[in-house]
């Protein structure tokens, strides 16, 4: 940890993809890029845990693929949020801001 | 939840295009990444290297990918049966034993299963079988004479029209015709029916129809229905075209053909006749004619059935108190009229052989105990790579349905031929041409195999995959005291279940074998039986029926090579139910004694066939002016002590329609007549060589094998009465042999069961006792090296083997009193604790315990200390 970086808490992988194909569509790689970038390279997302977790969401229906070709003209497969994703996402967005509050609470208490 | 499904779907069925994507997907991000590292000026080749040390192997990744895909529990199955296939083909000592286990076990289950289903189970082969009960006349409190039972037509009709809880009620009897058109005659069984006979089975003819109101009437049109035996052997299977029956000198046109499965009143009967119930011959209400069925209304009970129909007979009895006023009826299923005693046998067999399949499953646990424990390197390994305990689990579970499903794919094929050797030895056994080979077979072993396997499987894998974490967690290599304990009790279970089956079997054989050595008073060997076609029609004139009868005596005593020849109306030795009360006319008046007997019809020349001694005076004589009858030794030492027996005049109390009276012209021995299992009883012999149209004929031959005498007995009655037929010409041991059908058919099943467990828990001792000393090769090389004696260790692991087989015989004495309790109506002269046989029982399974304990014990005391040491 001394270059700053920290990792992900338990379950907050699914959350972070989530919020971040709220801004379109974008294949793995993107995903971990736009989350690195995103949290200024606190947060790195661990390579071997994406894939499964981009399938696990496939099959319940919050993302959806679509092959398409990235910008260097290659095959790639991009993942994009559906409605049911969306709904999910507020959920769980609502549900961390309460914990962190709440966390927060206890940590501030003298 | 849908788009679930259909995700799994295609990665299920599209396995190959989801495979393809998933490489595609994981390779464009490593190029990226490689990009991305080659950007900043880093070079291709250390760029490919820290993408390597980024992303980790592909492999666990996308193993990862297909558990999110949901279909790993397909896979895994798929590689749990590979592996397990591999495994067992890598042990095949273990393999075999194991299968063959299940196989002799379920096998042997279902056998006797399938027995039980066809036999008891299973409905009669009527429609609503239920409904159909057989309904008996007796006389309570009265001597029950063979013909109680057989009802007169014109009281079967009083009932059909009374009793309103019957859709109908019927009867029919049996009766022989000749059919001539052969080389020699044969005969074909016929049954006269009543009325509604085929509307109360409900079975519908193959072809053609029933019998009308008009044929069912004295002097209505004549008309058959045959079986599609007979049709297909006359007619061949032209069903077009009218046919009818010569049968003496009449024709009678066919109207019907019953189907095959039709074999109602026994399989034998080819062809049913309309016995109209308004014949002038047919209105005595003293006459013995029909075996009674009926079928009840729907949703009434036998018993309601039963009060209305003894309301019903109270009834004729005020109408017609001479003939029906003592007269009672008794109402019983007719599956149980027809099945009768075997249903006990049937269940205590299935009892034993489940006890079979208990030792087979036993066994097997502690095998697998045994090889789980064997494996634990294995699966640590596998646990330490990560595999849960629960995939652990049911891998081994995997392993053992594997097993189960060949043991019950080997078990169905014994079962196979097995249910061919219970035909054979229960021949004589009602319903036994039913048992037959079908689906429920087969569910059945599978069931019993998936059920074996869940019982025997998941404690050993449960434990395994508990131990194995525990040892881990310990780094220790130890065994654990109460993995012992577990298959200890198990062998123990074994033990104690073998002694039980084998106390029955021992006590079965016994019996048996008292059975066959009881001394029978009359002698059996070279003795050949037949009987010749007759009918009832005969029956009208007896004096011409005893005369034919006659002739035919005096022909066959001519023939070479016969010593005597007899006819008689029952079977010697087989029981025949035939009671009368008696009066002695020479009995002072105030002697109020009730004199019953049993009854027999002879003709002359039966005790000289049968070598039954002759005490005193003569036997019965041909042409005897005055009926003479023969009592046997303790009916002249019951009741006519003190007095001249030759001489005295005895009449029957209720007059029958075959003896009245007669005179007592000789005294002879007791003879185990009722069968070997029934002590003699008082008995007359009544002389009369032709109660019936077809008494049964006895050949004393001088040969030692009776049979050689068929043909020409065959060709000699043909000669003088080229119109009747022979037929079930066989030895008279032959016939006693049918008689302990049942009897030998438990005796030798329960035997080779009770054998089978027994070697089944040797093999179960010395497996777990030779898996023990493995365990223990260190401690025990310790112990060499330490200068312990071989004998010692010797002595330690055979007392060990014996404990355990003795804990096990004394659980198996109290499960055997259970047994020997349940046995209990079907020994002969054997108490069901009979304490010989528990000492032969114990002294058995204990010998064959300390030689299943001797091997794996000296194997021990071989091991090589230094050898042992160097292992660590």
């Amino acid at each position: 940890m001394g270059d700053g970086r920290l990792d992900l808490p338990q379950g907050t992988l699914d959350l972070l993809i989530l919020r971040t194909l709220a801004l379109g569509p974008l294949h793995g790689w993107a995903i971990s890029e736009r989350i690195q970038q995103v949290s200024r390279d606190m947060l790195q997302v661990p390579q071997g845990s994406l894939y499964p977790a981009l399938h696990r969401l496939e099959r319940r229906g919050w993302i959806s693929p679509q092959w398409g070709s990235s910008d260097n003209n290659r095959r790639a497969k991009y993942y994009a949020l559906t409605r049911k994703g969306q709904k999910q996402l507020a959920a769980e967005t609502q549900s961390w801001h309460k914990m962190i509050g709440a966390v927060g609470l206890i940590l501030d208490m003298d | 939840m849908l788009s679930d499904l259909r995700y799994r779907l295609r990665a299920f069925f599209r396995r190959h295009d989801v495979e393809r994507d998933l490489d595609d997907e994981l390779q464009f991000h490593l190029e990226r990444q490689k990009d991305k590292y080659i950007a900043s000026g880093i070079p291709s080749m250390e760029a490919a290297r820290r993408v390597r040390i980024d992303f980790g192997t592909t492999d666990a990744i996308k193993d990862q990918c297909r558990d999110a895909w949901g279909i790993w529990a397909i896979d895994e199955t798929g590689r749990n049966i590979r592996y397990a296939a591999r495994t067992l083909a890598k042990r095949p000592g273990f393999t075999t034993v194991a299968v063959l286990t299940l196989g002799l076990g379920i096998g042997a289950n279902g056998a006797v299963f399938s027995a039980l289903n066809a036999v008891v189970l299973r409905p009669l082969a009527f429609p609503d079988a239920h409904q159909l009960l057989s309904i008996d006349q007796y006389e309570p409190g009265a001597t029950q004479p063979f013909w109680r039972g057989y009802v007169a037509p014109a009281r079967l009709e009083d009932w059909q029209r009374m009793a309103g809880a019957f859709q109908g009620i019927t009867g029919y009897y049996l009766d022989d015709l000749t059919e001539t058109s052969g080389e020699l005659p044969e005969r074909i069984s016929r049954a006269w029916v009543a009325p509604r006979f085929f509307d109360v089975c409900a079975v519908a003819p193959r072809s053609g129809r029933i019998f009308t109101r008009d044929e069912e009437r004295f002097g209505g049109p004549p008309a058959a229905i045959v079986s599609e035996r007979l049709w297909n052997r006359r007619f061949g299977k032209d069903d077009r075209q009218q046919h009818a029956l010569r049968i003496g000198n009449r024709s009678v046109p066919i109207v019907g053909v019953m189907p095959q499965s039709f074999v109602f009143p026994n399989g034998d009967v080819d062809i049913w006749s309309p016995s109209p119930p308004d014949a002038p011959y047919a209105q005595s209400r003293t006459a013995t004619w029909f075996r009674t069925i009926g079928r009840l209304r729907p949703g009434l009970t036998l018993e309601q059935a039963a009060s209305e129909l003894n309301r019903v007979q109270a009834a004729l009895g005020q109408q017609y108190p001479a003939t029906d006023a003592k007269l009672a009826i008794r109402l019983m299923s007719l599956k149980a009229a027809t099945v009768g005693e075997v249903t006990k046998s049937l269940w205590m067999l299935f009892a034993a052989v489940s006890l079979l399949l208990l030792v087979a499953c036993t066994n097997i646990a502690s095998l697998l105990l045994a090889r789980n424990a064997e494996r634990r390197r294995e699966i640590s390994v596998r646990l330490s790579l990560g595999a849960s305990r629960a995939a652990v689990v049911r891998q081994l579970l995997t392993e053992t349905l594997f097993l189960a499903s060949m043991g019950s794919a080997l078990g169905i094929a014994i079962a196979t031929v097995a249910f061919q050797a219970f035909r054979t030895l229960g021949a004589g056994l009602p319903r036994m041409t039913e048992i037959r080979l079908d689906w429920s077979l087969v569910v059945y072993c599978f069931t019993c195999a998936v059920g074996a396997a869940t019982l025997f499987g998941l404690v050993p894998a449960l434990r395994t995959a508990r131990l194995v974490v525990h040892e881990a967690n310990l780094h220790r290599r130890t065994t654990t005291m109460s993995t012992h304990r577990l298959q200890w009790t198990l062998v123990g279970v074994q033990v104690a279940l073998s002694v039980t089956l084998l106390f029955g079997a021992g006590l079965l054989i016994r019996s048996f074998d008292r059975l066959a050595r009881v001394p029978l008073g009359f002698d059996p060997s070279r003795v050949m039986t037949f009987r010749i076609t007759g009918n009832w029609g005969e029956t009208t004139d007896m004096v011409a029926l005893r005369r034919r009868v006659l002739t035919t005596l005096e022909t066959l005593r001519r023939v070479p090579g016969v010593a005597a020849a007899a006819t008689s109306m029952a079977v010697p030795g087989a029981p025949f139910q035939f009671d009368t009360e008696l009066r002695i006319a020479e009995a002072p008046a105030d002697d109020q004694r009730r004199i019953t007997a049993r009854s027999r019809v002879v003709s002359s020349g039966y005790f000289d066939v049968l070598h039954i001694p002759v005490i005193a005076g003569t036997q019965c004589k041909d042409n005897e002016p005055v009926p003479g009858a023969v009592v046997n030794r303790s009916f002249e030492g019951l009741y006519l002590t003190g007095r001249t027996a030759v001489g005295a005049h005895i009449r029957e109390m209720a007059s029958g329609p075959i003896v009245g009276s007669g005179t007592i012209v000789g005294v002879v021995g007791d003879a185990r007549e009722q069968g070997l299992n029934e002590p003699p009883a008082p008995t007359v012999y009544w002389c009369n060589n032709a109660p019936n149209p077809t008494p049964l004929f006895l050949v004393r031959t001088y040969a030692e094998d009776p049979a050689a005498i068929a043909e020409t007995v065959r060709r000699r009655i043909h000669e003088i009465e080229p119109a009747r037929a022979v037929y079930e010409l066989m030895p008279l041991e032959q016939r006693l042999g049918d008689t302990l059908a049942e009897n030998r058919l438990r005796t030798i099943l329960l035997s080779s069961f009770a054998l089978t467990a027994v070697l089944l828990a040797a093999v179960g001792l010395y497996g777990t006792l030779s898996y023990i000393v493995n365990m223990r090769r260190r401690e025990i090389g310790v112990r060499m090296a330490m200068g312990a004696v071989r004998r010692t260790t010797v002595m330690m692991f055979l007392k060990q083997g014996i404990a355990v087989t003795a804990a096990g015989c004394a659980a198996g004495v109290w499960l055997s009193a259970a047994m020997g309790q349940g046995l209990a109506g079907m020994l002969f002269d054997v108490t069901p604790l009979d304490p010989s046989t528990f000492a032969a029982v114990l002294v058995l399974v204990i010998a064959i315990g300390a030689v299943a304990s001797i091997w794996p014990a000296i194997r021990a005391a071989r091991v090589d200390p230094i050898q042992v040491l160097r292992e660590e």
